[in-house]
């Protein structure tokens, strides 16, 4: 059973991710595409809170959105928005997250938070949280978009693969910075 | 924060949430099927014929369809440029007819009806102890309360940078963010259960 505190550790997460996706889109050099900070969320809640509660976080996320409050990037919700083409990425959050939570795995508690920090002893970290968060914040994410996408517009799913290749490259940066981010947190232990 | 909601006396107001929610998830399904643009063409009109009859100002539902409409357009012309122009009608007027139809259930239907359907969904897995529907009302309820506080704390980080000249970055954001906001889970907690 989950703690009030893994409960209040949610509902903070959800509320993060919205004010990250409120936010104006930052643009990022190099990346055509203007970045929102909505999936920097979800990578970050696999990240640091693991499977189960980033998988929780993500989820509460979309059910509020469907609730009809508008809290995704624009001021979006509803369900017109589930219903739309890019249905799909949103749902594909929840498996993400916790996909992404998972390959991360748990850190000691608090152990590292007085070890070297030097560049190389903190990249296995960055590395294993970058991997995570490519396979479960872009792969899984995409797997579900991709076809969602293609049956929405009935365009082929090759087609519809093509569309989403502008946002490889940041949504690859993306990872790169949640991980780095995540991996200073974790060092800490505070979960 | 709005919702989409406005209130009303139609007949689309009065009918179940339920019955929206699972007529909207019929209709999504049915219409992956449909390829033939007169009959997605006579779709869409009923449908606002539907929100006619809601009694929405047609004014704020454009206001609403505008926000999700960029993508809906590059999506259009892209189908035409890789497909054919016909299959981009196609796709247009299918993807305008369910997110009519969605904004329509999200106009009628109040956020307090939305979550009685979630709660009733829920309801199996709360007799097998494996959700607590209560729980998972304060986490909605607590999610909601956070946001301004969040941002807030955004805010206030980002002046304390800006003092001191640095520019947004999201290391020297993102770190300060997550650390406060992970700080405040444990008196948030701890008031939660001193309360119970």
């Amino acid at each position: 059973m989950l703690k009030t505190k893994d409960l209040v550790l949610v509902a903070l997460f959800t509320a993060m991710i919205i004010v990250l996706g409120l936010i104006p889109p930052v643009p990022v050099p190099w990346v055509p595409v203007p970045i929102t900070l909505q999936t920097f969320g979800v990578m970050l809640a696999g990240l640091i809170l693991g499977p189960w509660r980033g998988g929780l976080v993500v989820l509460t996320y979309v059910l509020i959105a469907m609730l009809g409050i508008p809290v995704l990037p624009g001021g979006r919700a509803g369900l017109a928005v589930l219903a739309g083409p890019t249905g799909g990425f949103l749902l594909g959050m929840i498996p993400g997250a916790v996909i992404t939570g998972w390959l991360a795995g748990a850190l000691p508690r608090g152990e590292l938070a007085h070890a070297p920090q030097g560049w190389k002893a903190v990249a296995p970290q960055v590395l294993r949280c970058w991997v995570a968060s490519v396979i479960g914040g872009l792969l899984v994410v995409y797997a579900v978009g991709i076809p969602w996408l293609a049956t929405v517009t009935g365009m082929g799913l090759n087609k519809a693969a093509w569309a989403v290749v502008v946002f490889l490259p940041g949504d690859l940066l993306k990872a790169l910075v949640a991980s780095i981010v995540a991996q200073r947190v974790r060092r800490l232990g505070m979960i | 924060m709005g919702s989409f909601y406005f209130p009303g006396d139609s007949w689309l107001h009065r009918t179940a949430a339920g019955v929206k929610l699972l007529l909207l998830m019929l209709a999504g399904a049915g219409l992956m099927w449909v390829h033939d643009w007169r009959i997605l063409l006579l779709v869409l009109l009923g449908v606002l014929l539907l929100v006619q009859q809601s009694g929405a100002r047609l004014q704020q539902v454009w206001l609403y369809l505008k926000t999700l409409s960029w993508l809906v357009i590059i999506l259009i012309l892209y189908t035409a440029f890789a497909q054919t122009p016909l299959g981009a009608l196609e796709v247009g007027l299918r993807i305008y007819a369910l997110l009519l139809g969605a904004l329509l259930v999200s106009m009628t239907t109040s956020i307090a009806q939305m979550m009685e359907v979630l709660i009733w969904l829920l309801r199996p897995f709360h007799q097998l102890g494996w959700v607590n529907s209560e729980r998972v009302a304060l986490v909605f309820g607590l999610t909601l309360r956070l946001i301004p506080e969040l941002t807030v704390q955004w805010q206030d980080i980002r002046e304390a940078q800006a003092a001191r000249g640095l520019k947004a970055n999201p290391f020297t954001m993102g770190v300060p963010m997550l650390l406060r906001t992970l700080r405040r889970a444990q008196d948030i907690a701890d008031a939660l259960d001193a309360r119970q």
